[in-house]
Parts: C-alpha cells; structure tokens; sequence
C-alpha cells in the first residue's frame, strides 16, 4: 500500500474522533504557536531596534577624545586638520562643541541646559535632525557666529513653556556668569522610537564660531566631538577602520574613541539572538509536553483500536503496514497542530504589527514556518514510535479476542 | 484419502499437525496440547464443517488453517505450498491473497462505509482506489448489497452485517473461505440467509471451512470433522 494512502486514513480516523483528536493536538498547536512566534517576534524585534536606532543616529562614525583613559578634553581636541583629513572620506563631516549652561526657569532661579555648536545646515547632512518649525540656521549665518539658537523640543518646552519659542530671545549663562543672548530660529521634531530617550535632552543647538567668541573656555579651532554620517553606499566597517587609522596616525592608540552605529546594532542584535534562544527553549518545552500529550492518546488509541489492529493483521496488514499507518496518524496529528500553531502564531503577529508602533515590519519567514512544520512532525514521528510498535506487535489471535 | 484424487491440489493439507503452548516459568512449564497429530485435507470446492466441544482445539485448527498461528510440529501446506520457515510478513501476504476470514462478531470497522469496508483487504495489495471499490461494489452485489454500499455498520442489521463481512472475504478472490461460528450472533432467520449465501457460494465452487458447535448449521456441510481433546475424531 502507498503512504498516501495512509495518510488518507490517518485522516479519516483522527477525523472520526474530532473533539478527542482536537484536544489531543491543542499541546503542539501552543508549543508551535510559542515557537514560531518567538523566532519572528525576535526577528521583527531586531528590525525595530536596527530601524530605531538609525532614527536616532543614522548610519553614522563618531569620533570623541578617549576620557576614559585619563585624557582631558582640553589636552585632546579635534582640530581643524583632523577635519580636512575626514573629509577625504565618503562622510558628513559635522563637527561639534558642548558646553554647559544656565538659564533662568523663575526669577532667581537657575537651572543648566546643554549648549551644541554645530556648523549650521544640520538637516541637510544628518537626516536625523528634523526641523519641526521654523528653520535651522545656515552654515553662512554659522560661520559668521550670529547670536541664533535651533532648540531640542525639550529645550523649547523648558525654556518657553506654554509659549512659542520661534521668534522669541533665549537668555543663557555660561558658567562663569558671562550673559549669552540667543534669537530661537526653529525647534526640532522629538526624537521617535524606543531609544529617542538617549537623545531626547534640553538642548541649545548654535553656530560653533558664536562660541569660540563667546565662551571663557572654548578655544578657537578646536572640537569635542564629530559626527559623520556616512554617504549613500559607503560600507560603514571599512570607514570606521580608515577613520581609526587616520587618528592613531595622527595621535597614536588609544588617544580617540572611534565608533559606528554598525557596532552599536551587531551588538543588540547579538543579545536579541540569545534571548530569541532562550525564548525559543522555552517555547520548546511546551512543545515536549505536547508530545507527551500526543502520545498519551495514540497509546489509549492503540488499545481502543486492537480488534481493528487484529482485523487488518487477519486481512493480510503486516506489522510494519501496522506500525507506518499508526506512525503516520500521529505525525498528521501533529502537523495539523503545527499547521494551527503556525497560523495563530501568524495572527499574532499581525495583530502586534498593527498595534505596536516599534513593531515596524511583519516577519513570518518560510524558513520560520518550515522549521515550525518540521519540529512538529518530528515530535510525532518521536512520540509515535512507542504507541506504533505497541500496534505491530499485537497478535492478531488475541487482537481479534480483545472485547 | 488424497490417493482417490491424485491429480488435484487439496486446499488444505496437514500431516501429524501439533500445537503445544507452553506457559509459566521455566521451572514449572505448563504445556498445553492444542492440536495432537491432526491429518486433515480438504479439496478444491468442498464444503466442510469442523466441530468439537470448546477446548476440542478448533479454534486452534482454525487459526493454523488461516495462517494466523503456525504448528509446533508436523507438516501444513496451503494450496500445495508449505508454510514452514516463512516471515510473519509472508504469512500476511499468503493470509491476504489466499484465506478469506468471517467472524462471529463480523469485525466491520464502524466508521468506514459497507463499500469501504468490503475494499479493505484490497488495501494491502497496492490496488489503485478505483479497482479497489470496483472489486468491492462487484462483491457486494454479490451478496444481494447492491443497495447497501454507503451505509455505515450501524445502519445495517446484524445479517446485512455478516453479508458484508462475506463480501470482504470474497474481494480477496481467496482459495478458502473460513468461517468462524458465522451464525453465532444472528437470529434464526438471519442464521438461514447465511447459511443459504453459503450453499450458494459453495454452488459456485468455493472451498469452505465453517467453524461451529451447532449441528444443524454443520449439517448444511458436505463433510463434517470432529474434534475431540486436539484429535481429529472423525470425518478429517
């Protein structure tokens, strides 16, 4: 007899005992669903994170004095000529100054707020900077250090509250009490996603040369930091090694901390790949009892069904037709639970795309689904084996006895 | 007797068939002597009862006949061939294609229909779907079920019951039909139509073995072999 038709038996029977067959499946059907849907959260979790991120910081080299190992800032600058050896390389260069400074949120009150120099035209080279009204100032007005400010909306809701802070004067102070007085130009979108918190700080974004002429400390052609985000095409870890090179060159090891968005990722994704894996061991053991489950009742099908096991033997069935058609019953049995898991799990999914904004893209992989599938007949092919022999080696005299 | 008809090849032919079973644990082995050099032949288109008191052994008779069990010693051929020595998977495609099996109970699966039951036996001989239910409505007509071949078990009575088990028996095209106490769950009324399907069939040609412990069913036969305390004592 061909295996087709056993499996059109194997039907038949499970088909013949719905509810019993139906609750007898419920187990993989859970342990397929926790599976399959804990791989394609994890996968779709890597997306959100990976597309959170690069909302937040581009696809980006950062370049910053190593404070870490005892340098100061002030010993450590970038200057002028690191700049013009970067921009060699297919990056943005933006180059950036921070200070800290004060200003007042109630009469005789002081509370600090971050002070940015930037070279002017930021949305134009970082596409993470979103202006939300009004307008960034332009590299000319930044060159020439006229006294404009762009404010985080957090700077613009601490500063102007309840109030519209384009248009309006930002008083600040620097440490030393030296007054700066800043024209609002614009304010910039809030920062989205699950890691716009790192960024979401009060700041006063203004033209780097409005510093170097303002500030006490800052000297004149000196930075703190860079950014660079990375053109169209360019392989960030190749950047990321020239850009290395050119400040271990200059400066030596050590002396400057060079990093990229890429690292940041590969790094989260590797933690979202080990807790995707011990989700899915988890979600695994579910599947184990469910096989249990399984066998369970293809044992009480077995004994229920010995005149039937005793009939076919009698009518010229082989102990192994035996064993492959109760084998095959119960690997149906469970790949009409991976069949049902699988498309719970897909329903899930959808539901959580539609719902949870960080959620961004829906993944039900093929190769997700197939895994899925096959798990599930293994476990039946597994589970199956003992109750299948029991079935073969009946005699049929006894069989056919068996009230 | 085989000298009388010498060129024809019996269905059944036994010599000195013993069945010892043995039970308990080596120390104190019980043997039980089921069978004790039973000689039996029976030929093509005979219609044969076998009789006997319960523990006279022919149940025993009956599932060595039907390949479902093999002699401890002696020798059993079916249809000129012997049955010494073969697999268990053998003896199944021998018992498929050779021995056609009606029980008291009638053994129908509950859930398939009277035609899928008929075509059951077909099952394990690789036929295709379509020639198995043609064979099968063919033999269901056979037995008067022309009008039968949906209806489940359930919905038919205890003798349409034991007809279809006939007609499954018959799909098998086998050498030998073997017929356990056939009558032994059917009214009287029942019990005749059976008892006429099988005159009828035995008009046919067909070899057949009923086994029962009623005499006037045995009476129908053409020979009756009676068993006693696993020998055969008369008519074998």
């Amino acid at each position: 007899m061909n295996p087709l038709e056993n499996f059109r038996m194997a039907f038949e029977s499970l088909w013949s005992n719905k509810l019993r067959s139906f609750l007898a499946l419920l187990g993989i059907v859970i342990g397929v669903f926790a599976v399959t849907a804990m791989i394609s959260l994890g996968q779709m979790a890597a997306v959100g994170i990976t597309q959170d991120l690069e909302a937040v910081a581009g696809r980006s080299i950062f370049v910053q004095p190593n404070f870490n190992e005892g340098h100061d800032f002030s010993t450590a600058p970038i200057r002028e000529e690191d700049l013009e050896a970067l921009r060699s390389l297919p990056v943005e260069v933006i180059p950036q100054l921070f200070s800290s400074l004060q200003y007042e949120s109630r009469p005789g009150q002081r509370r600090s707020i971050q002070l940015q120099g930037t070279p002017g035209d930021l949305p134009k080279l970082d596409p993470t900077s979103r202006i939300a009204r009004g307008r960034y100032f332009s590299e000319t007005e930044a060159r020439g250090g006229l006294a404009v400010a762009v404010l985080s909306d957090r700077a613009a809701k601490d500063l102007f509250p309840g109030r519209e802070a384009v248009g309006q004067v930002a008083r600040l102070y620097y440490p030393g009490g030296t007054r700066l007085d800043l024209t609002v130009v614009g304010v910039l979108e809030p920062p989205g996603g699950i890691f716009g918190g790192l960024s979401s700080g009060a700041t006063v974004y203004a033209p780097i040369q409005l510093i170097w002429n303002t500030s006490p400390t800052a000297r004149r052609g000196e930075y703190a930091f860079v950014i660079l985000p990375l053109k169209k095409g360019a392989d960030a870890n190749q950047v990321t090694a020239q850009v290395r090179r050119i400040f271990e060159s200059r400066y030596g090891k050590g002396r400057y901390q060079v990093q990229s968005t890429e690292s940041f990722q590969s790094t989260l994704r590797s933690v979202t790949l080990i807790l995707q894996g011990l989700l899915g061991a988890i979600a695994g053991l579910s599947l184990l009892v469910g096989g249990i489950g399984i066998m369970n009742i293809m044992l009480v099908s077995v004994t229920e069904r010995t005149r039937e096991i005793g009939l076919r033997k009698a009518l010229g069935a082989t102990s192994g037709q035996i064993r492959q058609q109760f084998l095959i019953e119960a690997v149906v049995l469970t790949l009409v639970g991976g069949v049902l898991g699988v498309i719970l799990a897909a329903g899930l999914l959808f539901l959580v795309t539609a719902t949870v904004p960080f959620f961004k893209v829906y993944i039900l992989s093929p190769a997700t689904v197939g895994l899925a599938l096959t798990v599930s007949a293994l476990v039946g092919l597994f589970f199956g084996v003992w109750p299948a022999a029991k079935a073969a080696a009946l005699d049929p005299i006894e069989a056919l006895r068996y009230e | 007797m085989s000298a009388s008809q010498p060129e024809t090849v019996p269905v059944v032919e036994m010599r000195g068939v013993s069945k010892v079973y043995r039970s308990g644990s080596s120390a104190r082995t019980v043997e039980v002597h089921a069978l004790v050099g039973v000689d039996l032949t029976i030929y093509p288109g005979e219609y044969v009862a076998l009789m006997g008191p319960s523990g006279s052994g022919k149940s025993t008779l009956m599932h060595i006949i039907g390949l479902l069990d093999t002699p401890t010693e002696g020798e059993y051929r079916l249809g000129g061939e012997p049955v010494r020595g073969l697999s268990e998977a053998q003896l199944a495609r021998i018992r498929n294609q050779r021995v056609g099996f009606v029980f008291q109970a009638f053994f129908l699966l509950p859930r398939l229909t009277a035609l899928h039951n008929v075509a059951l036996p077909l099952v394990y001989r690789g036929l295709s779907a379509a020639e198995r239910l043609k064979r099968a409505k063919a033999a269901l007509e056979s037995v008067g079920l022309g009008d039968r071949l949906d209806h489940l078990p359930s919905e038919l009575s205890g003798g349409q019951k034991q007809r279809v088990a006939i007609a499954r028996a018959l799909v098998q095209e086998p050498d030998l039909l073997l017929a356990d106490e056939p009558t032994g769950n059917l009214d009287s009324r029942s019990s005749h139509e059976i008892m006429e399907l099988f005159e009828a069939l035995h008009r046919q040609g067909k070899t057949i073995v009923v086994v029962t412990h009623e005499p006037d069913v045995a009476a129908r036969a053409q020979r009756i072999v009676r068993l006693r305390d696993g020998r055969v004592a008369d008519g074998g």
